[in-house]
């Protein structure tokens, strides 16, 4: 009997071992809050997010450090970091979600898949959910992964100096391109 | 009424000039700057993955010179980026990526070269990331 309660021991921890996770610490996410009235661009990337994607379960976990996104002006950076996303208090951006018509998707195979992510979004230490949609282009073992969705800025307690919001809109566009490798 | 004139002149022809100044500011150059705190990579990631919390209280946007050997160098689009070996288990290091508008003496480097870098400590994600860095020579 102990011999069988070991064996399935065994078998569970090899099943988890074995669980694929695909990773990278190099994802692009680019950021832009330029308003429709805006003469010049509000704009800023980063090229060091970290993505977690579990291929058996479909959990995906992103953290992009918000110090780490580059922006063309130093001040708008400065900007950024002190008086919208405050990152000395919240340095962290992170989103922990699934994706949701896995059915649908095959990481095992080489192809190009459309892929729905719900979740939740936590900035400036609000947690909201969400819900994007991507592509995944799985190739040669690796996943590229792309996606936009809109971040309301207020919704995560982000206020737009009236001063300002001519240039600088509400409803935030993210994107992402990251290429996810096998993880050893 | 001459002389209120001049002084509007003055203060919108001063006003213009700071506004002028803050728009052009220049980005964040620690080729002069003096570091705030020196530490070797092993030591940082280790202190980062024991308390996040206290060590950005420590670390978070202060200029910190960083030691360590190099484990990988990678050109992404023309932003370098450099790995230091700090022993982890998981293979998490320091990542120091290269200032995009400070001077460069060089920006390639050689796996297994102990290096130093100065940079802005943005914190830790996986691995602990230091932005606009200079290498210290």
């Amino acid at each position: 009997m102990k011999k069988i309660v070991l064996l399935f021991v065994v078998l569970a921890a090899t099943t988890t071992l074995s669980a694929q996770n695909y990773f990278t610490r190099d994802g692009k996410v680019k950021l832009d809050a330029t308003s429709s009235t805006s003469p010049e661009k509000i704009e800023a990337l980063t090229k060091t997010a970290s993505c977690v994607l579990d291929a058996s379960t479909g959990k995906i976990q992103w953290a992009v450090l918000l110090k780490s996104f580059k922006f063309e002006q130093a001040l708008m950076e400065e900007h950024f970091n002190e008086n919208y996303v405050e990152s000395n208090k919240f340095p962290k951006a992170t989103f922990a979600g699934q994706i949701t018509n896995l059915n649908e998707v095959n990481l095992a195979k080489d192809g190009t898949y459309n892929a729905v992510v719900s979740g939740k979004m936590t900035l400036h230490g609000v947690t909201k959910d969400i819900t994007a949609n991507g592509a995944l282009n799985v190739s040669g073992g690796k996943i590229r992964v792309n996606a936009g969705f809109s971040l309301i800025l207020p919704d995560y307690g982000i206020t737009i100096p009236s001063l300002v919001s001519d240039k600088v809109t509400r409803d935030a566009r993210i994107l992402i391109d990251a290429t996810l490798e096998p993880m050893k | 009424m001459k002389k209120m004139l001049v002084v509007l002149l003055v203060v919108v022809a001063a006003g213009a000039g700071v506004a002028y100044y803050l728009w052009n500011k220049p980005h964040v150059n620690l080729t002069n700057a003096k570091s705030d705190i020196a530490v070797d990579a092993a030591t940082l990631l280790e202190e980062y993955q024991r308390d996040e919390a206290a060590s950005n209280e420590k670390y978070f946007d202060k200029v910190i010179a960083v030691k360590g050997n190099v484990t990988e160098v990678m050109n992404d689009e023309g932003t370098v980026k450099v790995s230091l070996e700090t022993g982890d288990a998981n293979g998490f290091v320091v990542r120091c990526e290269l200032s995009a508008t400070a001077p460069h003496t060089r920006t390639e480097f050689a796996v297994g070269e102990t290096v130093q870098f100065k940079g802005t400590c943005s914190g830790l994600n996986f691995d602990v990331q230091l932005d606009n860095c200079v290498e210290v020579r």
